[in-house]
Protein backbone atom coordinates (compact mmCIF):
# COMPACT_ATOMS: atom_id res chain seq x y z
CA UNK A 1 0.00 0.00 0.00
CA UNK A 2 2.89 2.50 0.51
CA UNK A 3 3.98 1.91 -3.07
CA UNK A 4 -0.07 3.11 -4.27
CA UNK A 5 0.31 5.97 -1.87
CA UNK A 6 3.62 7.11 -4.32
CA UNK A 7 1.13 6.78 -7.14
CA UNK A 8 2.54 3.90 -7.91
CA UNK A 9 -1.24 2.43 -9.19
CA UNK A 10 -0.07 -1.33 -10.03
CA UNK A 11 0.45 -2.41 -6.28
CA UNK A 12 -2.84 -2.15 -6.22
CA UNK A 13 -3.91 -5.16 -8.09
CA UNK A 14 -2.27 -7.64 -5.76
CA UNK A 15 -3.88 -5.89 -2.74
CA UNK A 16 -7.23 -5.99 -5.06
CA UNK A 17 -6.75 -9.88 -5.33
CA UNK A 18 -6.48 -10.32 -1.83
CA UNK A 19 -9.19 -8.47 -0.42
CA UNK A 20 -12.16 -7.85 -3.09
CA UNK A 21 -13.41 -11.34 -2.25
CA UNK A 22 -13.67 -11.39 1.39
CA UNK A 23 -14.60 -7.67 1.16
CA UNK A 24 -17.56 -8.60 -0.99
CA UNK A 25 -18.82 -11.15 1.35
CA UNK A 26 -18.36 -8.94 4.06
CA UNK A 27 -20.85 -6.64 2.27
CA UNK A 28 -22.91 -9.15 0.68
CA UNK A 29 -23.48 -10.38 4.30
CA UNK A 30 -24.36 -7.10 5.38
CA UNK A 31 -26.74 -5.83 2.78
CA UNK A 32 -27.98 -9.18 1.39
CA UNK A 33 -27.54 -8.64 -2.34
CA UNK A 34 -24.99 -9.36 -4.51
CA UNK A 35 -25.41 -6.81 -6.96
CA UNK A 36 -25.15 -4.39 -4.49
CA UNK A 37 -22.14 -5.59 -2.86
CA UNK A 38 -20.50 -5.75 -6.03
CA UNK A 39 -21.23 -1.94 -6.65
CA UNK A 40 -19.77 -0.83 -2.66
CA UNK A 41 -16.61 -3.18 -3.26
CA UNK A 42 -16.06 -1.23 -6.12
CA UNK A 43 -16.76 2.01 -4.51
CA UNK A 44 -13.97 0.89 -1.75
CA UNK A 45 -11.43 0.38 -3.75
CA UNK A 46 -12.01 3.73 -5.87
CA UNK A 47 -11.67 5.32 -2.02
CA UNK A 48 -7.99 3.34 -1.85
CA UNK A 49 -7.03 5.13 -4.85
CA UNK A 50 -8.57 8.37 -4.37
CA UNK A 51 -8.01 8.90 -0.73
CA UNK A 52 -4.26 6.72 -0.67
CA UNK A 53 -2.38 9.89 0.60
CA UNK A 54 -4.32 9.33 3.88
CA UNK A 55 -2.99 6.15 4.31
CA UNK A 56 -0.71 5.75 7.26
CA UNK A 57 2.06 2.88 6.54
CA UNK A 58 2.17 2.28 10.03
CA UNK A 59 -1.30 1.04 10.39
CA UNK A 60 -2.19 -2.52 9.22
CA UNK A 61 -4.01 -1.90 5.47
CA UNK A 62 -6.92 -4.46 6.45
CA UNK A 63 -7.96 -2.20 9.13
CA UNK A 64 -7.73 0.61 7.24
CA UNK A 65 -9.50 -1.00 4.35
CA UNK A 66 -12.25 -2.99 6.18
CA UNK A 67 -12.87 0.57 7.75
CA UNK A 68 -13.31 2.02 4.26
CA UNK A 69 -15.76 -0.36 3.80
CA UNK A 70 -17.80 0.10 6.69
CA UNK A 71 -17.71 4.04 5.74
CA UNK A 72 -19.33 2.80 2.10
CA UNK A 73 -22.14 0.48 3.71
CA UNK A 74 -22.65 3.20 5.90
CA UNK A 75 -23.42 5.85 2.97
CA UNK A 76 -25.15 3.13 1.19
CA UNK A 77 -27.56 2.84 3.97
CA UNK A 78 -28.05 6.80 4.81
CA UNK A 79 -28.26 7.26 1.09
CA UNK A 80 -30.74 4.22 1.33
CA UNK A 81 -33.05 5.79 3.69
CA UNK A 82 -32.95 9.18 2.38
CA UNK A 83 -34.48 7.96 -0.99
CA UNK A 84 -36.99 6.04 1.68
CA UNK A 85 -38.13 8.96 3.91
CA UNK A 86 -37.95 11.50 0.34
CA UNK A 87 -41.33 12.68 -0.70
CA UNK A 88 -43.33 9.36 -2.06
CA UNK A 89 -44.30 10.28 -5.65
CA UNK A 90 -46.39 7.32 -7.60
CA UNK A 91 -43.63 6.14 -9.66
CA UNK A 92 -41.39 6.24 -6.59
CA UNK A 93 -43.92 3.87 -4.51
CA UNK A 94 -44.64 1.08 -7.02
CA UNK A 95 -40.94 1.30 -7.26
CA UNK A 96 -39.66 0.71 -3.54
CA UNK A 97 -42.27 -1.96 -3.56
CA UNK A 98 -41.33 -3.79 -7.00
CA UNK A 99 -37.63 -4.00 -4.47
CA UNK A 100 -39.88 -5.39 -1.95
CA UNK A 101 -41.14 -8.23 -3.93
CA UNK A 102 -37.69 -8.70 -5.30
CA UNK A 103 -35.72 -9.04 -2.15
CA UNK A 104 -38.39 -11.38 -0.88
CA UNK A 105 -38.50 -13.51 -3.99
CA UNK A 106 -34.73 -13.29 -3.58
CA UNK A 107 -35.09 -14.44 0.33
CA UNK A 108 -37.67 -17.71 -0.59
CA UNK A 109 -35.84 -18.70 -3.12
CA UNK A 110 -32.90 -19.01 -1.28
CA UNK A 111 -32.73 -22.14 0.71
CA UNK A 112 -30.01 -21.45 2.39
CA UNK A 113 -30.95 -21.61 6.11
CA UNK A 114 -28.25 -20.18 7.86
CA UNK A 115 -28.06 -17.40 5.75
CA UNK A 116 -31.78 -16.77 6.47
CA UNK A 117 -31.23 -16.98 9.91
CA UNK A 118 -28.28 -14.90 9.62
CA UNK A 119 -30.27 -12.15 7.66
CA UNK A 120 -32.76 -11.87 10.49
CA UNK A 121 -30.28 -10.88 12.66
CA UNK A 122 -29.97 -6.85 12.88
CA UNK A 123 -27.27 -5.72 11.27
CA UNK A 124 -24.88 -4.62 14.24
CA UNK A 125 -24.79 -8.10 15.31
CA UNK A 126 -24.80 -9.87 12.19
CA UNK A 127 -21.47 -7.94 11.11
CA UNK A 128 -19.66 -9.01 14.52
CA UNK A 129 -20.24 -12.71 13.19
CA UNK A 130 -19.25 -12.13 9.81
CA UNK A 131 -16.19 -10.60 11.15
CA UNK A 132 -15.58 -13.22 13.32
CA UNK A 133 -16.72 -16.37 11.92
CA UNK A 134 -16.21 -15.48 7.89
CA UNK A 135 -13.27 -12.55 7.94
CA UNK A 136 -11.19 -14.09 10.50
CA UNK A 137 -11.01 -11.09 12.69
CA UNK A 138 -9.96 -12.05 15.88
CA UNK A 139 -12.08 -10.06 18.84
CA UNK A 140 -8.95 -7.62 19.52
CA UNK A 141 -9.41 -6.17 15.63
CA UNK A 142 -12.84 -6.18 15.91
CA UNK A 143 -12.57 -3.90 19.01
CA UNK A 144 -10.63 -1.81 16.56
CA UNK A 145 -12.82 -1.62 13.90
CA UNK A 146 -15.77 -0.85 15.75
CA UNK A 147 -14.06 1.36 18.81
CA UNK A 148 -14.44 -0.67 22.08
CA UNK A 149 -12.42 -3.27 23.86
CA UNK A 150 -11.35 -6.79 22.72
CA UNK A 151 -13.22 -8.11 25.81
CA UNK A 152 -16.58 -5.99 24.78
CA UNK A 153 -16.13 -7.39 21.55
CA UNK A 154 -15.90 -10.83 22.46
CA UNK A 155 -19.01 -10.60 24.95
CA UNK A 156 -20.80 -8.55 21.70
CA UNK A 157 -19.89 -11.59 19.18
CA UNK A 158 -21.10 -14.72 21.58
CA UNK A 159 -24.74 -12.44 22.48
CA UNK A 160 -24.51 -12.21 18.58
CA UNK A 161 -24.18 -16.05 18.90
CA UNK A 162 -26.47 -17.03 21.10
CA UNK A 163 -29.16 -14.70 19.18
CA UNK A 164 -28.61 -16.36 15.81
CA UNK A 165 -29.10 -19.94 17.76
CA UNK A 166 -32.43 -18.47 18.61
CA UNK A 167 -33.60 -17.60 15.50
CA UNK A 168 -31.69 -20.70 13.63
CA UNK A 169 -33.39 -23.45 16.07
CA UNK A 170 -36.40 -21.80 16.33
CA UNK A 171 -38.66 -24.72 14.79
CA UNK B 1 -38.00 -24.45 43.50
CA UNK B 2 -37.95 -23.31 40.29
CA UNK B 3 -36.01 -19.59 40.54
CA UNK B 4 -32.74 -20.33 41.51
CA UNK B 5 -32.60 -23.08 38.67
CA UNK B 6 -33.78 -20.56 35.96
CA UNK B 7 -31.62 -17.53 37.20
CA UNK B 8 -28.93 -20.37 36.99
CA UNK B 9 -29.97 -20.66 33.62
CA UNK B 10 -29.65 -17.33 32.67
CA UNK B 11 -25.84 -16.90 34.08
CA UNK B 12 -25.12 -19.92 32.00
CA UNK B 13 -26.20 -18.21 28.74
CA UNK B 14 -23.97 -15.75 28.48
CA UNK B 15 -20.87 -18.04 29.13
CA UNK B 16 -22.39 -21.25 27.08
CA UNK B 17 -20.90 -19.60 23.84
CA UNK B 18 -17.57 -19.89 25.48
CA UNK B 19 -17.39 -22.71 26.70
CA UNK B 20 -19.01 -24.30 23.34
CA UNK B 21 -15.90 -22.96 22.02
CA UNK B 22 -13.76 -23.82 24.36
CA UNK B 23 -12.25 -20.80 25.64
CA UNK B 24 -13.47 -20.12 29.27
CA UNK B 25 -10.94 -20.04 31.63
CA UNK B 26 -10.89 -23.31 33.60
CA UNK B 27 -12.45 -22.47 36.85
CA UNK B 28 -15.58 -21.29 34.93
CA UNK B 29 -15.59 -23.94 32.74
CA UNK B 30 -15.75 -26.70 35.86
CA UNK B 31 -18.51 -24.47 36.83
CA UNK B 32 -20.11 -24.39 33.63
CA UNK B 33 -19.99 -28.13 33.21
CA UNK B 34 -21.47 -28.92 36.81
CA UNK B 35 -24.54 -27.00 35.77
CA UNK B 36 -24.37 -28.58 32.48
CA UNK B 37 -24.43 -31.90 34.12
CA UNK B 38 -28.29 -31.45 35.76
CA UNK B 39 -30.03 -29.53 32.90
CA UNK B 40 -30.88 -30.66 30.06
CA UNK B 41 -32.15 -27.36 28.24
CA UNK B 42 -28.33 -26.16 28.77
CA UNK B 43 -27.07 -28.58 27.52
CA UNK B 44 -29.29 -28.60 24.43
CA UNK B 45 -28.13 -25.03 24.33
CA UNK B 46 -24.21 -25.87 23.88
CA UNK B 47 -25.33 -28.93 21.61
CA UNK B 48 -26.87 -26.29 19.39
CA UNK B 49 -24.15 -23.87 19.72
CA UNK B 50 -21.86 -26.34 18.76
CA UNK B 51 -23.29 -27.22 15.34
CA UNK B 52 -24.28 -23.53 14.81
CA UNK B 53 -20.48 -22.88 14.56
CA UNK B 54 -20.21 -26.20 12.44
CA UNK B 55 -22.30 -24.69 9.87
CA UNK B 56 -20.69 -21.42 10.38
CA UNK B 57 -17.51 -22.55 9.59
CA UNK B 58 -18.45 -24.39 6.40
CA UNK B 59 -20.26 -22.10 5.10
CA UNK B 60 -19.32 -21.49 1.63
CA UNK B 61 -18.48 -17.85 0.42
CA UNK B 62 -20.05 -15.29 -1.79
CA UNK B 63 -17.93 -15.05 -4.93
CA UNK B 64 -17.85 -11.78 -7.08
CA UNK B 65 -18.80 -12.31 -10.90
CA UNK B 66 -15.64 -11.79 -13.27
CA UNK B 67 -17.32 -8.44 -13.81
CA UNK B 68 -15.91 -6.59 -10.53
CA UNK B 69 -12.44 -7.46 -11.46
CA UNK B 70 -13.21 -6.04 -15.07
CA UNK B 71 -14.46 -2.72 -13.64
CA UNK B 72 -11.63 -2.85 -10.74
CA UNK B 73 -8.62 -3.03 -13.72
CA UNK B 74 -10.92 -0.42 -15.79
CA UNK B 75 -11.05 1.72 -12.63
CA UNK B 76 -7.57 1.47 -12.46
CA UNK B 77 -6.61 2.11 -16.02
CA UNK B 78 -8.42 5.34 -15.66
CA UNK B 79 -6.88 6.62 -12.66
CA UNK B 80 -3.49 5.72 -14.09
CA UNK B 81 -4.15 7.87 -17.34
CA UNK B 82 -5.01 10.65 -15.08
CA UNK B 83 -1.51 10.31 -13.20
CA UNK B 84 -0.09 10.56 -16.83
CA UNK B 85 0.29 14.32 -17.34
CA UNK B 86 0.83 15.58 -13.40
CA UNK B 87 3.51 12.86 -13.04
CA UNK B 88 5.59 12.20 -16.20
CA UNK B 89 9.26 11.95 -14.59
CA UNK B 90 7.48 9.21 -12.74
CA UNK B 91 6.12 7.08 -15.16
CA UNK B 92 8.13 3.69 -16.80
CA UNK B 93 8.92 4.11 -20.33
CA UNK B 94 6.38 1.20 -21.73
CA UNK B 95 3.57 -0.16 -20.16
CA UNK B 96 1.39 2.58 -19.35
CA UNK B 97 2.06 4.17 -22.67
CA UNK B 98 0.62 1.36 -24.31
CA UNK B 99 -2.13 1.08 -22.23
CA UNK B 100 -2.54 4.97 -22.69
CA UNK B 101 -3.01 4.23 -26.43
CA UNK B 102 -5.79 1.33 -25.56
CA UNK B 103 -8.06 3.85 -24.01
CA UNK B 104 -8.55 5.67 -27.11
CA UNK B 105 -10.49 3.43 -29.37
CA UNK B 106 -13.57 3.32 -26.29
CA UNK B 107 -13.12 7.40 -26.71
CA UNK B 108 -13.35 7.17 -29.46
CA UNK B 109 -16.16 4.80 -29.70
CA UNK B 110 -17.99 6.90 -27.51
CA UNK B 111 -17.79 9.86 -29.15
CA UNK B 112 -18.95 7.96 -32.37
CA UNK B 113 -22.38 6.84 -30.11
CA UNK B 114 -23.16 10.30 -28.82
CA UNK B 115 -23.37 11.39 -32.62
CA UNK B 116 -24.96 8.27 -33.26
CA UNK B 117 -27.39 8.68 -30.86
CA UNK B 118 -27.75 12.49 -31.33
CA UNK B 119 -28.66 11.49 -34.81
CA UNK B 120 -31.47 8.69 -33.78
CA UNK B 121 -32.58 11.38 -31.05
CA UNK B 122 -33.24 13.65 -34.20
CA UNK B 123 -34.81 11.33 -36.31
CA UNK B 124 -37.65 9.84 -34.08
CA UNK B 125 -38.33 14.18 -32.97
CA UNK B 126 -38.59 14.59 -37.17
CA UNK B 127 -40.91 11.47 -37.03
CA UNK B 128 -43.00 12.14 -33.97
CA UNK B 129 -43.28 16.03 -35.42
CA UNK B 130 -45.10 14.75 -38.86
CA UNK B 131 -46.84 12.15 -36.46
CA UNK B 132 -48.44 14.95 -34.05
CA UNK B 133 -52.21 14.77 -35.63
CA UNK B 134 -52.29 18.87 -35.47
CA UNK B 135 -49.14 19.04 -37.48
CA UNK B 136 -50.34 19.46 -41.20
CA UNK B 137 -53.59 18.24 -41.18
CA UNK B 138 -54.77 20.72 -44.15
CA UNK B 139 -52.17 19.50 -46.72
CA UNK B 140 -51.48 15.66 -45.56
CA UNK B 141 -53.36 14.74 -43.70
CA UNK B 142 -54.02 11.76 -45.70
CA UNK B 143 -50.04 10.98 -45.39
CA UNK B 144 -50.27 11.21 -41.90
CA UNK B 145 -52.77 8.83 -40.99
CA UNK B 146 -51.36 5.97 -43.29
CA UNK B 147 -47.89 7.02 -41.56
CA UNK B 148 -49.89 6.91 -38.34
CA UNK B 149 -51.24 3.23 -39.38
CA UNK B 150 -48.31 1.93 -40.27
CA UNK B 151 -45.86 2.43 -37.38
CA UNK B 152 -48.95 0.69 -35.63
CA UNK B 153 -48.89 -1.76 -37.44
CA UNK B 154 -44.78 -2.23 -37.29
CA UNK B 155 -45.62 -2.15 -33.48
CA UNK B 156 -47.79 -5.03 -33.70
CA UNK B 157 -45.71 -7.39 -36.28
CA UNK B 158 -42.35 -6.51 -33.97
CA UNK B 159 -43.59 -7.09 -30.74
CA UNK B 160 -45.78 -10.73 -31.97
CA UNK B 161 -44.59 -11.99 -35.08
CA UNK B 162 -41.10 -11.11 -34.20
CA UNK B 163 -40.88 -11.62 -30.84
CA UNK B 164 -38.32 -14.59 -30.66
CA UNK B 165 -36.10 -12.13 -33.12
CA UNK B 166 -36.11 -9.06 -31.09
CA UNK B 167 -34.38 -8.53 -28.03
CA UNK B 168 -36.62 -7.67 -24.20
CA UNK B 169 -34.82 -4.53 -24.54
CA UNK B 170 -36.42 -3.59 -27.46
CA UNK B 171 -39.22 -4.72 -26.94
CA UNK B 172 -39.39 -2.31 -23.90
CA UNK B 173 -38.10 0.60 -26.18
CA UNK B 174 -41.36 -0.39 -29.02
CA UNK B 175 -43.72 -0.43 -26.47
CA UNK B 176 -42.99 3.00 -24.38
CA UNK B 177 -42.74 4.77 -27.40
CA UNK B 178 -45.71 3.64 -28.30
CA UNK B 179 -48.79 6.29 -29.22
CA UNK B 180 -49.22 8.85 -26.14
CA UNK B 181 -53.03 9.52 -27.31
CA UNK B 182 -55.87 7.38 -28.89
CA UNK B 183 -58.60 7.57 -30.65
CA UNK B 184 -61.50 5.23 -30.07
CA UNK B 185 -60.89 1.61 -31.58
CA UNK B 186 -56.93 2.76 -31.25
CA UNK B 187 -55.63 -0.88 -32.14
CA UNK B 188 -52.27 0.53 -29.76
CA UNK B 189 -54.51 -0.46 -26.54
CA UNK B 190 -54.89 -3.87 -27.85
CA UNK B 191 -51.27 -4.69 -28.78
CA UNK B 192 -50.36 -2.98 -24.98
CA UNK B 193 -53.06 -5.56 -23.81
CA UNK B 194 -51.47 -8.14 -25.41
CA UNK B 195 -48.04 -7.56 -24.79
CA UNK B 196 -49.18 -7.26 -20.96
CA UNK B 197 -50.55 -10.85 -20.96
CA UNK B 198 -48.70 -12.86 -23.19
CA UNK B 199 -45.26 -11.47 -23.52
CA UNK B 200 -42.45 -13.78 -21.73
CA UNK B 201 -40.55 -11.09 -20.29
CA UNK B 202 -41.82 -9.41 -17.09
CA UNK B 203 -39.50 -5.83 -17.58
CA UNK B 204 -41.51 -5.80 -21.43
CA UNK B 205 -44.85 -6.35 -19.40
CA UNK B 206 -43.75 -3.68 -16.89
CA UNK B 207 -43.25 -1.41 -20.16
CA UNK B 208 -46.48 -2.21 -21.06
CA UNK B 209 -47.94 -1.57 -18.02
CA UNK B 210 -46.54 2.06 -18.01
CA UNK B 211 -47.45 2.29 -21.63
CA UNK B 212 -51.09 2.10 -21.14
CA UNK B 213 -51.41 3.88 -18.00
CA UNK B 214 -50.48 6.66 -20.30
CA UNK B 215 -53.68 5.56 -22.48
CA UNK B 216 -55.66 4.86 -19.36
CA UNK B 217 -59.09 6.78 -20.49
CA UNK B 218 -59.40 4.37 -23.19
CA UNK B 219 -62.34 1.87 -21.13
CA UNK B 220 -60.34 -1.03 -22.97
CA UNK B 221 -57.89 -0.12 -20.80
CA UNK B 222 -59.67 -0.55 -17.15
CA UNK B 223 -61.11 -4.09 -18.34
CA UNK B 224 -57.82 -5.30 -19.70
CA UNK B 225 -56.13 -4.32 -16.10
CA UNK B 226 -58.97 -6.38 -14.38
CA UNK B 227 -58.39 -9.46 -16.90
CA UNK B 228 -54.91 -9.53 -16.70
CA UNK B 229 -55.06 -9.09 -13.13
CA UNK B 230 -56.00 -12.83 -12.95
CA UNK B 231 -52.94 -14.12 -15.06
CA UNK B 232 -49.89 -12.67 -14.42
CA UNK B 233 -47.86 -14.17 -11.99
CA UNK B 234 -44.60 -12.22 -11.71
CA UNK B 235 -44.72 -10.13 -8.25
CA UNK B 236 -43.39 -6.90 -10.26
CA UNK B 237 -46.35 -6.55 -12.73
CA UNK B 238 -48.95 -8.27 -9.73
CA UNK B 239 -47.89 -5.28 -7.63
CA UNK B 240 -47.61 -2.73 -10.33
CA UNK B 241 -51.25 -3.91 -11.83
CA UNK B 242 -52.78 -3.70 -8.03
CA UNK B 243 -51.63 -0.17 -7.99
CA UNK B 244 -52.94 0.84 -11.35
CA UNK B 245 -56.53 -0.43 -10.49
CA UNK B 246 -56.17 1.53 -7.84
CA UNK B 247 -55.25 4.93 -8.72
CA UNK B 248 -57.32 4.32 -11.68
CA UNK B 249 -60.36 3.37 -9.30
CA UNK B 250 -61.58 0.69 -11.21
CA UNK B 251 -63.96 -1.24 -8.95
CA UNK B 252 -64.84 -3.93 -10.96
CA UNK B 253 -60.95 -5.30 -9.95
CA UNK B 254 -62.15 -5.84 -6.55
CA UNK B 255 -63.56 -9.90 -6.88
CA UNK B 256 -59.93 -10.60 -8.39
CA UNK B 257 -57.49 -8.52 -6.17
CA UNK B 258 -59.78 -10.50 -3.58
CA UNK B 259 -59.40 -13.62 -5.36
CA UNK B 260 -55.23 -12.76 -5.52
CA UNK B 261 -55.27 -11.78 -2.02
CA UNK B 262 -55.78 -15.74 -0.97
CA UNK B 263 -53.78 -17.12 -3.60
CA UNK B 264 -51.36 -19.61 -2.07
CA UNK B 265 -49.10 -18.82 -4.55
CA UNK B 266 -48.40 -14.90 -4.45
CA UNK B 267 -46.10 -13.45 -2.64
CA UNK B 268 -47.00 -12.42 0.86
CA UNK B 269 -46.14 -8.70 -0.19
CA UNK B 270 -48.43 -9.13 -2.96
CA UNK B 271 -51.56 -10.85 -1.04
CA UNK B 272 -51.12 -7.71 1.08
CA UNK B 273 -50.97 -4.92 -1.40
CA UNK B 274 -53.71 -6.98 -2.76
CA UNK B 275 -56.07 -6.46 0.27
CA UNK B 276 -54.60 -3.17 0.51
CA UNK B 277 -56.13 -2.12 -2.93
CA UNK B 278 -59.31 -3.47 -1.50
CA UNK B 279 -59.67 -1.86 1.04
CA UNK B 280 -59.25 1.87 -1.17
CA UNK B 281 -61.53 0.92 -3.85
CA UNK B 282 -64.43 -0.24 -1.31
Amino acid sequence: MAAVKGDDLDQLVPLFERYHGPLFNYLTRLTNDRETSEDLTQTVFERILKYRSSYQPTQPFKAWVYQMARNVHADYWQRKEKLRASDVEEVERTGGLRGAAFSQMRVSSHHDDLHEALALLPTPQREILVLNRFQGFGYEEIGKLLGCTAEAARVKAHRALQALRKIYFAN
Amino acid sequence: MKTPELSACHEMEALLPAYAERSLPAAEAEHVAAHLATCPSCQLQVTQLRALTDDLDAALPEVPRTALRANFMAMLEQQKSLLQPQAPAVAPPAPPEAKVVSMWPAALANNWMRIAASIVLIAAGVFLGRQLPWGNRANDGLAATTADASSRNSLNEALNAGRNRVSASDRIKLVSNSAKETEPGDPTVQVLLNTLNFDPSPNVRLAACEALYRLRDDQRVREGLVNSLAIQTDPNVQITLIDMVVSMRVRRAVPQLERLSKRADALPVVRAQAEAGIGKLI
